[in-house]
């Protein structure tokens, strides 16, 4: 399962590393099985903290995760399939052998950015779950968040850079023991509810297949919930360290997609068996959800369990974040100069350490005004809607690329071909265009405010971390910047 | 590499993840508290239960809200106009189903708000027009079939 079971580096003993001896230059090394990827794209997309918040929504919550991964998930996992069994390197040479290598920047770039405000909310999770564990005051004093965001965050970025093996290690185990072992509980627990007799809290009968009916409201649910599978592409970044790419990443792909479906459709139709919506309603937070799922079979010792098991999955899912998007912006910057030399130095490891301490400066400052200024927390919200906007760039420039790499290099070799890949890719191009539609309808913590100035926040953020900014680099960049052969991408095939 | 190469070279990274795994399991197990049912705890959860069933909701489980609740409203009850939590609950419960960086604020149902209103109007009334203020504006509709 792990990244134990595989040879892992081809560098002989006592030899030393160079600086730039990296897997960049040295495609093809294996260094984690196709399950571990696998595991490690699960642990980047799937977890359990929305399952409470899905369980309110009972038998629909099936609805609400199948629709978009009919129309999202699974043209993103097998477009994804195709593009990384014929071209190593993820999204920005997909989007670069496609399109253009600008937009290939563009592509890694908004992948990049989108990460930045995604730690900080994934990290206050964790120190408020921390704090449900130690003493539950903590979770609403700015300070203490400030630090375990801090402290979790830079920890990170030290594991991170010592290589991709120690990530994959932690961030497959990670799944297992916060996601798997908790989920499957989660899901046994339901069924000797059931099993007992007891009647299902939430109906399970054909009417409530289909979500409530209101209007743009549902809408706005419904499409939104096409991004609880962004990512899925995101490990394709790591395609040179499986043995067998052109194969395994296929497979990969298809036990990452089964996996995070399970993970999300399970657990919480298992707590909707339980916990009553209206009952789930009156818990303040996910661990008092869990904490109201144990109750009902008096094992509410498992409640600080289930939280450091969480808070193990937000971690593992926090590391493949870290190295995925960087280590793109990487590879096409040190073939194409997009950013200065500082930027692309690596460590001993081959690891992008001074692109990660930038992205963590950045992140710090995020994460203090986060945590330490009332003001700026409360319009935190409104710049993850901006960042997912810009994810959405990705899939489109995604799906266009798989098309015009098919109808343009048809015999470049693949390991696997997606059956009529042009209505895949038109599905998922549309699934995309209306999520970043949906984007700019106010959700509810904009119900006071002017819709027009929603709008035009939304859309000057898109423009500006989404275009201005890369185009910025693009404009200013120095031919001395490129510092590595573009044939250091070989094709995995 | 051999697997114990490779073992020994992370070794540290493995085993202090464990570690501090494990010893937060630990402080978890020491530090939580199921709340003791009593008397004043069954009060309060039949005083909810009548709230609720007035407003037009089904009546609760009693021995479940007992747990949760305790008799000051546990979780609900604390500091629920904090601004960190705000934004938080924010993001976090009126929100897509994503857990990964796809979360999204939604427009959230109207009903799991008020059901927090009435919460802390038993339990902590104190708190209720701080939280009215925090959810003036909000906008929710009714997306949830019961």
């Amino acid at each position: 399962m792990s990244s134990m079971d595989v040879p892992a580096d081809a560098t002989p003993p006592g030899a030393a590393r160079s600086e730039t001896r990296t897997a960049v230059d040295r495609p093809g090394i294996p260094t984690i099985t196709w399950v571990t990827l696998a595991l490690m794209t699960t642990a980047s997309v799937a977890s359990l903290r929305a399952a409470p918040t899905m369980a309110v929504y009972g038998l629909a919550c099936v609805f609400l995760y199948l629709v978009p991964a009919i129309v999202f998930l699974l043209p993103t996992a097998l477009v994804s399939a195709e593009l990384a069994s014929g071209w190593s390197g993820g999204v920005y040479r997909w989007v670069s052998e496609g399109l253009s290598k600008p937009l290939g920047f563009l592509a890694v770039w908004c992948q990049f950015a989108m990460t930045i405000f995604y730690y900080p909310s994934l990290l206050a999770f964790v120190a408020s779950t921390i704090a449900y564990v130690i003493d539950p005051s903590l979770a609403s004093n700015g300070v203490y968040t400030a630090i375990v965001i801090m402290v979790l965050y830079w920890t990170g970025v030290w594991v991170s850079s010592r290589g991709t093996k120690a990530l994959a290690g932690l961030s497959s185990w990670g799944l297992v023991i916060g996601t798997l072992v908790p989920g499957t509980i989660l899901v046994v627990l339901g069924m000797v509810f059931l099993a007992q007799g007891n009647p299902s809290a939430a109906p399970m009968n054909a009417d409530h297949l289909l979500p409530q009916w209101t209007g743009l409201a549902s809408l706005v649910l419904i499409v939104n919930n096409f991004l609880s599978y962004s990512g899925m592409e995101m490990n394709a970044v790591h395609v040179s360290s499986l043995k067998d790419p052109a194969k395994e990443y296929p497979k990969s792909m298809f036990l990452a997609m089964g996996l995070v479906l399970l993970i999300f459709i399970l657990p919480a139709l298992a707590i909707s068996w339980v916990v009553p919506a209206d009952q789930l309603s009156l818990t303040a937070g996910v661990m008092q959800a869990f904490d109201a799922f144990f109750a009902y079979f008096d094992v509410g010792w498992m409640t600080p369990i289930a939280a450091v098991m969480l808070i193990s999955a937000s971690l593992a899912g926090m590391l493949t974040w870290l190295a995925g998007p960087s280590k793109g912006l990487l590879e096409i910057s040190r073939q194409e100069g997009y950013l200065p030399p500082f930027l692309q130095k690596l460590n001993k490891y081959g690891i992008q350490q001074n692109i990660l301490v930038t992205q963590g400066v950045v992140t710090s400052v995020i994460a203090l005004m986060y945590a330490l200024i009332p003001n700026v927390s409360s319009v935190y919200w409104i710049f993850s809607t901006i960042t997912t906007q810009v994810y959405l760039i990705v899939y489109l420039l995604m799906f266009v690329a798989a098309m015009r790499l098919r109808k343009n290099k048809p015999d470049h070799p693949r390991g696997y071909r997606v059956p009529m890949l042009g209505l895949v890719c038109t599905t998922g191009l549309l699934a995309s265009l209306a999520a970043l539609g949906i984007g700019f309808v106010p959700p509810s913590q904009f119900g006071g405010g002017s819709v027009i100035a929603y709008v035009l926040f939304i859309a000057c953020g898109l423009f500006v971390l989404g275009l201005l900014i890369p185009w910025l680099f693009l404009k200013f960049r120095k031919p001395g910047w490129r510092t590595a052969a573009a044939e250091s991408t070989g094709d995995p095939s | 590499m051999s697997r114990t190469r490779f073992a020994s070279e992370h070794r540290w990274v493995y085993i202090g993840a464990i570690v501090i795994l494990l010893a937060m399991v630990v402080i978890g197990l020491i530090q939580f508290r199921s709340v003791k049912q009593n008397n004043d705890t069954y009060a309060k959860a039949q005083e909810l239960s009548k709230e609720l069933v007035a407003a037009g909701y089904p009546a609760p489980d009693i021995d479940v809200v007992e747990q949760l609740l305790g008799t000051d409203g546990g979780a609900v009850c604390e500091d629920p106009g904090s601004t960190l939590k705000r934004a938080l609950w924010n993001v976090q419960q009126l929100s897509n189903g994503a857990t990964g960086p796809g979360q999204r604020p939604v427009i959230g149902d109207t009903r799991a708000v008020e059901l927090e209103r009435i919460v802390l109007q038993v339990y902590c009334p104190d708190k209720v027009d701080e939280f009215d203020e925090d959810i003036d504006d909000l906008d929710t509709r009714e997306t949830v079939k019961r």
